[in-house]
């Protein structure tokens, strides 16, 4: 049976459509992480979402922060942004274009695991990340569960 | 302005020299990137032009029945980080514009210093923040809409320009602000007849931030006049004064905002429009109306010649109803229809109009499309 193609098309769509919704509810359980090295015990969800979008480069106590950001497309990402910053991904990519575009800065190095992002959080006092809990061991601090 | 030019490349060499600290992340020392919209439109009234701006020769219309030349562009950006404090960009851009090319153009070269991670000064070619999108009004990925509403993005007299700026973020509680402080060069634009020259500029521009709410208020001046390319003659100089303010409400799954703007010159004008769009996931269908009010002479000046009366008067609203959907990473693909209704005195900003023809209190419609992408 031939479909006319606009009904194809529709067709395509719709299942497009469905394919995003189920792949958008396969979370993860995103908790925030420092140093266990780190004094920072506790931080607020603007607090974070401020040092990921770069518009603050401290801890709210003054010490350097430096985010470390997992891949994008990733699980994990798109669950931590939507939870802490209230942005999906689209949007994540139009904010970063707007800030690399206008020269007002850089997007936070990306690293592509959360077993990498927990050994750099480990490693320097000042990173801060986000992995899944079950990646969490004493190498590191939860500091926020969004 | 190439000595200016002469000067960042300078600094850029100084600064690689002087590479003593380490730069702290491993993030590569130059990247490079950029962005570009394929676009097309048509417009229903057949005896004018609607273009974007006045720098944009012909459109659809009169000229053309499907046109390309208002939102098609694609621009390439270098930027490099030379030690934590030091970093550079140099954005170059091709549109459709004066001249009938596309000739690229530079829109950014600057050298920026930052003493601390919340201030800087950059010294080069730099935008005016005049609107809330203004920097970034080429990037068509960063917003919602075609482009931004033309009734008061028609009112940014200079988009770039070869000058110094400051900029401080700092926090009070929960609210914070991104101040900025610009001083220009001169500034000369070209049109097919004349020269818009202009000097002694300067503006302070606050961006605050608080929760979802993202309030803009800016403040510039400048001395402006105009050069006839036929005659040689440059008109007399005007001080500029332009107060704008906008406001950007988005929680997450909706946006609302608005922005103004009055201008100062011989003539007082203001420009606004109201937007807002809901995102069903991928899709975000929006709603805009903008307008422009026909400028009222002010005292002090010279009796307005015809041409100055007919400039000032080019007042018109438009309603425009589109859809953003973001079908892949880093591409967008967006359709718009504009309702435009032209002033009951005035052409509006149609351009080529032939002499004589009257087109007061019209209403037509434009549909555009485009691809908007980043890299």
């Amino acid at each position: 049976m031939k479909l006319p193609v606009i009904i194809r098309n529709c067709l395509t769509l719709s299942l497009l459509l469905a394919v995003s919704t189920v792949t958008s509810t396969a979370h993860a359980d995103v908790v925030v992480i420092v140093s266990a090295k780190s004094h920072i015990t506790r931080l607020t969800v603007a607090q974070t979402a401020k040092i990921f979008l770069g518009k603050a480069s401290s801890f709210p106590d003054d010490g350097d922060a430096l985010p470390i950001d997992q891949a994008e497309g990733s699980a994990i990402r798109d669950e931590f942004y939507s939870k802490v910053v209230r942005k999906n991904s689209s949007q994540l990519s139009a904010y970063w274009a707007k800030v690399i575009f206008t020269g007002d800065g850089r997007p936070p190095e990306i690293l592509e695991s959360n077993v990498a992002v927990r050994k750099a959080v480990a490693n320097n006092p000042n990173s801060i990340g986000y992995i899944d809990k079950s990646a969490v061991d004493r190498s590191v601090r939860v500091i926020l569960v969004p | 302005m190439a000595i200016g030019y002469y000067f960042i490349a300078l600094l850029g060499i100084f600064a690689c020299i002087t590479n003593a600290e380490a730069v702290e992340t491993d993030q590569p020392m130059v990247t490079f990137g950029g962005f570009g919209t394929l676009g097309v439109s048509h417009s229903g009234m057949r005896l004018g032009d609607y273009t974007l701006d006045s720098g944009i020769p012909k459109g659809p219309g009169l000229s053309e029945d499907w046109s390309t030349t208002n939102d098609s562009r694609i621009a390439g950006h270098l930027a490099a980080q030379f030690t934590p404090k030091v970093s550079a960009v140099l954005q170059v851009d091709s549109e459709y514009h004066t001249g009938n090319t596309y000739e690229p153009e530079v829109e950014f070269a600057n050298v920026k210093y930052a003493f601390i991670p919340n201030a800087y000064i950059r010294v080069g070619r730099i935008t005016l923040p005049t609107f809330l999108d203004s920097e970034s009004r080429d990037v068509g990925y960063t917003y919602i809409w075609i482009h931004p509403p033309v009734e008061l993005y028609r009112q940014l007299a200079i988009t770039h320009s070869d000058g110094v700026d400051a900029m401080y973020r700092v926090e009070f509680g929960e609210v914070g602000h991104t101040i900025k402080a610009i001083i220009y060069g001169e500034n000369t634009i070209e049109r097919s007849t004349s020269k818009s020259i202009s000097k002694d500029m300067w503006g302070i521009f606050d961006t605050i931030e608080y929760g979802p709410t993202t309030t803009h208020i800016g403040y510039q001046e400048r001395l402006a006049s105009s050069e006839n390319l036929q005659t040689g003659v440059t008109g007399a100089w005007v001080r500029n004064s332009d107060l704008s303010v906008g406001v950007n409400y988005d929680p997450g799954n909706w946006f609302a905002m608005s922005e103004w703007i009055q201008r100062k010159s011989t003539t007082k004008i203001s420009a606004m429009y109201v937007s807002a769009g809901y995102r069903i996931k991928k899709f975000t269908p929006y709603l805009t109306y903008s307008q422009n009010s026909p400028g009222s002479f002010l005292p002090g000046f010279p009796p307005p010649t015809a041409n100055s009366i007919r400039l000032a008067n080019r007042a018109q609203s438009t309603v425009s109803l589109g859809v953003r959907w973001d079908f892949m990473r880093n591409t967008d693909f967006k359709l718009q229809y504009d309702q435009v209704k032209l002033s009951d005195n005035s052409n509006g900003f149609l351009a080529n109009v032939p002499a004589n023809v009257i087109l007061y209190g019209e209403r037509f419609h434009v549909i555009s499309a485009v691809f908007d992408f980043v890299f």
